[in-house]
């Protein structure tokens, strides 16, 4: 995991604040990780169930599918902090400490609008869907909203690790927004 | 002039650095606030691209190649490949594609390949004789082979994008994979034959082998199991994927080479990996949607009937739109852009969605190790510490078989069809 809020004051509140939001977000990755690992686990205890001993669950379908949307947003704010997201990094290295700085505010910002509509709106569909007891059209017949909160949480993360950036983008002279350029390139961040 | 504004703009917010994702999706949003659209797409693409069956896929076949690259797989393939055929002219040049196929296939990714089979691969490679150039050439390309040889992630996004079937996608990529490797034998061994230039490795005894196969054979059998399950129709992918995700743990446990910083490290880079490509995706479905309320695939691929009337210009024209795409993009991102607006026109040419799954997974793979900026040659030079001239002049004859089994893909389209259509039904 990368380190925290390292060039804003040291022991200053808001130091203290980004470091603790930065170690959420680490273990919200983590308790992710696991997450698509438990995924694997109710798969191949479905497969088991169903091909030798004859007998489907009734849930593996659908909490697999919920364990995803969740594992998913909980983990998408970890990306943008650690740098895993994927861009084209055909400026890296060639702009100067200033115009690398605008590039950075700019991509910030263009997450955090991103962020913020599927925060706001995303809501929205909460609201409605608990409303109206909207529920998945399947066996376990689960409310919807326990699955499309996921959005929101997620993208208020996200929009939280965007302050967090921004600040830290203020503050520390030396600060730094390149992302990879592809996935295998991630990998090879992350060995 | 709307859809030249579109394109200006996303080329605009990608060169400025805003990850692929994100630039899509603000891109998608923007359309649909300035159209009058409701916004609530957004948050409703971000909850269904996820909310799929079929995408549990991911994480899984991630996981399984995290699991069995983590544990040193990498290594056992190649000795037991190594020692069947390291004796023979060029033989550790097959060696090294074999093993990349497998180890690629299983993996799923081009880069760990490299950088597995490479660290043993190289050093034998040259301290046997072989020219610098054309290892680095053949690992690059060795790891390309994965993605047409299933379980593909390339291949689970573009069903997932064009909603075709992935059983039938991996069974399409199967002979055109084997083909692929075939010519890289081939080239292989009749370089070694009419150049020579390299010292033949000693043959190795019964023992050696026996022992080689015996530790590199069990993952062999997990991935002709998840291959064989989807093949005879035993399993769905999704199925597949945790049958391969389960075989990986037990075996890494059973040779005792899982401890419990491996599993952490195994788990959280198939997390990092796939909320990547899921992210990607989720965007993709955002612009995808913003862009047909404006009907920009459907003119654009009517543009593309007019201007291409033929197949064959139709595919020379993406031939090499990609090639010039692969200059700064990978291959998802490629997939996801392209695929909206190609996808329309297919069906009015002529074309079969599947085969084109396939056509296109070879031309993505083709441009990513096209010189002089293929990304993919950028991950070799940092893998094998050398400059990008040497990968690059090394990787031209791989590019031209890759075209070579393009061409042939084109010329005989059963040789991806067969097996899906005729032999699997």
């Amino acid at each position: 995991m990368t380190s925290g809020a390292r060039g804003c004051p040291p022991g200053t509140p808001l130091s203290r604040l980004l470091h603790r939001f930065e170690t959420l977000v680490d273990r919200l990755a983590q308790l992710a990780a696991w997450l698509f690992f438990l995924i694997g686990l109710m798969i191949t205890y479905e497969v088991v169930a169903r091909y030798v001993f004859n007998a489907p669950t009734i849930w593996a379908f659908d909490l697999s599918r919920l364990t995803q949307i969740w594992a998913t947003w909980l983990a998408a704010a970890y990306l943008l902090r650690s740098r895993q997201l994927i861009a084209v990094g055909l400026l890296y290295g060639r702009l100067g400490p200033r115009m690398e700085r605008l590039a950075a505010a700019i991509s910030l910002l263009v997450i955090a609008a991103v962020a913020a509509s599927g925060l706001i709106w995303g809501l929205r569909i909460v609201a409605e869907s608990i409303r109206f007891g909207r529920k998945t059209a399947t066996m376990l017949d689960l409310p919807l909203w326990a699955t499309e909160i996921a959005v929101p949480v997620g993208c208020l993360l996200l929009l939280l690790q965007v302050a967090v950036e921004l600040a830290r983008l203020v503050c520390e002279p030396n600060y730094r927004l390149r992302f990879a350029r592809d996935v295998d390139e991630a990998e090879e961040v992350r060995q | 002039m709307t859809t030249v504004a579109i394109l200006t703009a996303l080329v605009l917010l990608l060169v400025v650095g805003v990850p692929v994702a994100f630039a899509l999706a603000s891109l998608g949003l923007g359309l649909l606030v300035a159209g009058g659209f409701s916004p609530l797409m957004v948050p409703q693409a971000f909850h269904s691209v996820f909310d799929n069956f079929v995408l549990v896929a991911v994480p899984l076949f991630l996981l399984m190649g995290n699991i069995l690259l983590k544990a040193g797989i990498g290594r056992d393939l190649f000795d037991a490949v190594q020692a069947w055929v390291g004796h023979l002219p060029g033989g550790l040049a097959v060696a090294t594609i074999v093993s990349c196929a497998l180890f690629a296939a299983i993996s799923g990714s081009s880069v760990a390949t490299a950088a597995t089979i490479g660290t043993v691969a190289i050093p034998e490679m040259l301290r046997r004789g072989y020219e610098r150039r054309y290892v680095l050439g053949l690992l690059a390309a060795g790891g390309t082979l994965g993605i047409l040889i299933p379980p593909s992630i390339p291949m689970i996004v573009y069903g997932v994008v064009t909603e075709e079937s992935i059983i039938d996608l991996f069974l399409a990529g199967i002979v055109p994979g084997l083909l692929l490797a075939g010519l890289f034998i081939l080239y292989a061994v009749l370089r070694a034959a009419l150049l020579g230039g390299y010292t033949p490795s000693p043959r190795a005894d019964w023992r050696v082998r026996l022992t080689a196969s015996a530790r590199a054979l069990p993952t062999l059998a997990l991935a002709v199991l998840v291959v064989g399950g989807i093949y005879v129709g035993a399993f769905t992918p999704t199925e597949a994927s945790a049958v391969g995700f389960a075989g990986a743990l037990l075996l890494a446990l059973a040779m005792g080479r899982l401890d419990r910083a491996t599993l952490v490290a195994a788990v959280r880079d198939a997390m990092a990996t796939t909320v990547t490509i899921f992210l990607v995706l989720a965007g993709a479905k955002i612009f995808g949607k913003a862009i047909t309320l404006y009907r920009i695939p459907q003119e654009l691929s009517e543009v593309l009937i007019a201007t291409f009337a033929t197949p064959a210009g139709f595919l020379l024209a993406i031939t090499l739109v990609l090639l010039v795409m692969g200059c700064f993009l990978e291959a998802l991102s490629m997939l996801v852009l392209m695929m909206p607006i190609l996808y329309p026109a297919l069906l009015p040419l002529g074309i079969d969605p599947i085969w084109f799954g396939v056509y296109f997974v070879i031309m993505i793979e083709c441009a990513l190790i096209t010189p002089p900026v293929g990304l993919n040659l950028f991950v070799i030079q940092a893998v094998a510490r050398t400059t990008i001239q040497e990968v690059a002049l090394g990787v031209w004859p791989f590019v031209l078989l890759m075209l070579v089994t393009a061409l042939a893909l084109f010329l005989a389209p059963d040789l991806a069809l067969y097996v899906p259509f005729q032999l699997a039904r």
